[in-house]
């Protein structure tokens, strides 16, 4: 118990991650509320510069800019009317009208300390549920984790693209670009095509930058003269009578975004929006009607995307597939580290998982310290005109791509992946589930076929094998539930009303 | 996301493509090692290579189904996929790569931001001569005094 307050404490005790903490989490306050920079895309960049530093410093400061991230599209969301994250979508609309009635900083205030309260909870049901999870995934063998990566990536396709094909089709060409470079069982090239480069693959930051950072500021080009409506800011500090009043749905929003966020693929955005239509639903007479300004429809959202961000890490930790798109980058820091995220990393590496745990606890009382003070500062930065960030996204993701292997090669790589991002993009494709690809295409790979030369390479063995099991057997079926709901006739039927 | 009624300009053009290159990377896939074994290296780019044709063959089913969008042909994909802007700029960041191994990372971050910044800012060149020193300085002392980043370096200064 005192070794695990010790490793809990490790951010809290000493000066430098302490340091590190609190800049990450100012700075991801800028990262998420600045319209065209995305926390994904600040994480993808950082773990570039940080893969030399020891794990503990990368993760203090790339946790810090998660916690912060989440929480700053509320501030461009309430003051602007520009949600400067997804997962603030649905704060803008309540949180815009609050402002246009003169009550822009009650409610910065009020979604400050509700923010604070449920990354709180995500995070005490972090520490509660990823042991347990641990202790369970343990039995879990090489078909049980082919089976955990092909949902994994299934997931982000269904839940986060214009339809099933398009998100399936994303995570296979992730897959794909995986796949590039030697085979690691038999030294086979796969789509090297002679080249020296390709030969040791792409590492897959190369293409997270490119799909999340090139592709980005290309499609941004389109909004370069978007300009934002200012508010005046007044009093921050929320009354204590209303952070009492509205904390009963705080706590219910926090654990719906806690539960959403830790189911792979999905993300403090779809919480986001879950917690608002179900506040919408529960609250029988709001004071001001749900759109013009509900303080509900404020608090719920807010509440819930940071309770995603504990609950997101539940997955990663314990069984290696991310919760979200920010902890697949996670999950790429932990290998790059040497470290190899699920069941056992809380058994072999318990005071990492700890040291994450208090971690994201003191980022998010950073957050309450930032969030209620520099209002004035942060009005001026975030009216930084795109037309001078987009160069600088661009600089900073050649930088990054260049900076893992040293290579100017991986420059041009990153260019060419924002390319096809930006098509992609253009035709409703989602790139988080490439990235999955990317980063669970060789994990799939692996125990696939280590289940396959298990059953004796006959196909008829491994099938029964997947089904004679009863994890694996949970987990064929889930599969299959979630191929056979995505088919047309059966979409069409639940659709009906 | 919620799909659009209609069809954007050169959508089911982008899907055939989607096909076709899914049906190229299975015949790659293939020849990595065939149908040798069940566990070998090409299976699971074979079964990727698959999952690519079966569901861009779904998307490209959608397509037809949809009807056309009102800015559809040559015009109308111009206008939607290559917007001048976007095609400059990413023909501007194309050279940007390709002289970073001659001029090194800061000149050529240095041109960058200046050539963008005044293209796309409504400021004039001073303002994008002193935002582009400032912020090439700042990502110099960021990166190499701070993170000890190894910047690309020219060969031409070598």
């Amino acid at each position: 118990m005192i070794e695990t307050l010790g490793f809990f404490a490790t951010s809290w005790l000493d000066p430098y991650l302490l340091m590190l903490t609190a800049l990450g989490t100012f700075a991801g306050i800028y990262i998420g509320a600045i319209p065209g920079l995305s926390v994904t895309m600040a994480a993808s960049i950082l773990i570039s510069f940080t893969f030399k530093w020891e794990v503990n410093e990368a993760l203090a400061l790339i946790a810090g800019v998660y916690v912060g991230g989440v929480y700053g599209g509320a501030r461009t969301a309430i003051l602007l009317n520009i949600p400067g994250a997804p997962s603030a979508i649905a704060t803008a609309i309540d949180g815009y009208p609050l402002a246009q009635k003169g009550l822009a900083g009650e409610a910065i205030g009020l979604s400050t300390v509700m923010s604070v309260i449920g990354g709180l909870i995500g995070v005490l049901a972090l520490a509660v549920a990823a042991p347990l999870i641990a202790d369970f995934a343990i039995k879990f063998t090489s078909r049980e984790y082919m089976l955990l990566g092909i949902i994994g990536i299934l997931l982000v396709g269904t839940l986060s693209g214009e339809s099933f094909a398009k998100g399936a089709f994303a995570g296979a060409l992730g897959v794909m670009i995986g796949m590039i470079g030697l085979d690691p069982m038999t030294a086979e090239t796969r789509f090297t095509y002679g080249s020296i480069n390709l030969m040791g693959g792409v590492p897959f930051v190369v293409a997270m930058i490119g799909f999340f950072g090139v592709a980005e500021a290309l499609a941004q080009l389109e909004h370069l003269h978007v300009a934002p409506i200012k508010q005046k800011v007044a009093r921050i500090v929320p009354a204590w009578s209303d952070v009492r009043r509205y904390l009963g749905l705080g706590l219910k929003s926090a654990g719906l975004g806690t539960i959403i966020g830790a189911l792979p693929g999905t993300g403090g955005d779809i919480a986001a929006l879950m917690a608002y239509d179900q506040a919408k639903r529960s609250t029988k007479d709001p004071e001001v009607p749900f759109g013009e300004g509900a303080k509900e429809g404020l608090i719920a959202p807010e509440t819930a995307n940071n309770a995603a961000v504990g609950g997101a890490f539940v997955p990663m930790l314990t069984l290696g597939i991310p919760g979200d798109a920010v902890t697949a980058i996670i999950i790429g820091a932990l290998y790059i580290h040497g470290l190899k995220p699920g069941p056992l990393l809380l058994t072999d590496t318990p005071h990492l998982f700890w040291f994450i745990v208090g971690n994201l606890t003191l980022a998010n009382l950073f957050l309450l310290v930032f969030g209620l003070t520099g209002i004035r500062i942060f009005t001026k930065v975030v009216e930084c005109p795109r037309a001078i960030l987009i160069p600088l996204i661009i600089i900073l993701s050649a930088v990054g791509a260049y900076a893992i292997q040293n290579n100017p090669v991986h420059i041009a790589w990153a260019l060419a992946f924002g390319v096809i991002g930006y098509f992609l993009k253009r035709y409703g494709f989602q790139v988080g589930p490439i990235i999955l690809g990317v980063i669970l295409g060789p994990m799939i790979d692996a125990n696939y076929r280590r289940a396959m030369i298990g059953a004796q390479e006959n196909v008829w063995a491994f099938f029964y094998d997947l089904l004679s099991h009863p994890i694996s057997f949970v987990l064929t079926c889930a599969l299959v539930f979630m191929c056979v709901t995505q088919l047309p006739f059966i979409k069409r039927r639940r659709l009906r009303p | 996301m919620k799909t659009p009624e209609t069809l954007r300009p050169g959508e089911r053009l982008f899907a055939l493509l989607l096909v076709v290159f899914a049906g190229y990377a299975f015949w790659e896939s293939y020849g990595i090692s065939g149908f040798r074994g069940l566990a070998t290296g090409g299976i699971m780019p074979m079964l990727a290579s698959g999952v690519m044709i079966v569901t861009s063959l779904v998307i490209l089913g959608d397509t037809l189904r949809k009807p056309r969008a009102t800015r559809s042909g040559v015009t109308g994909l111009i206008a939607y996929l290559f917007p001048l802007r976007v095609v400059l700029f990413t023909g501007l960041v194309a050279a940007y790569v390709a002289v970073i191994p001659s001029v090194g990372f800061i000149p050529a971050s240095f041109g960058l931001l200046f050539v963008a910044i005044w293209a796309l800012w409504d400021k004039g060149p001073i303002w994008a001569l002193l935002i582009s020193i400032l912020s090439t300085g700042s990502i110099y002392l960021l990166f190499r005094v701070v993170f000890k980043v190894v910047l690309p370096t020219g060969s031409l200064w070598q």
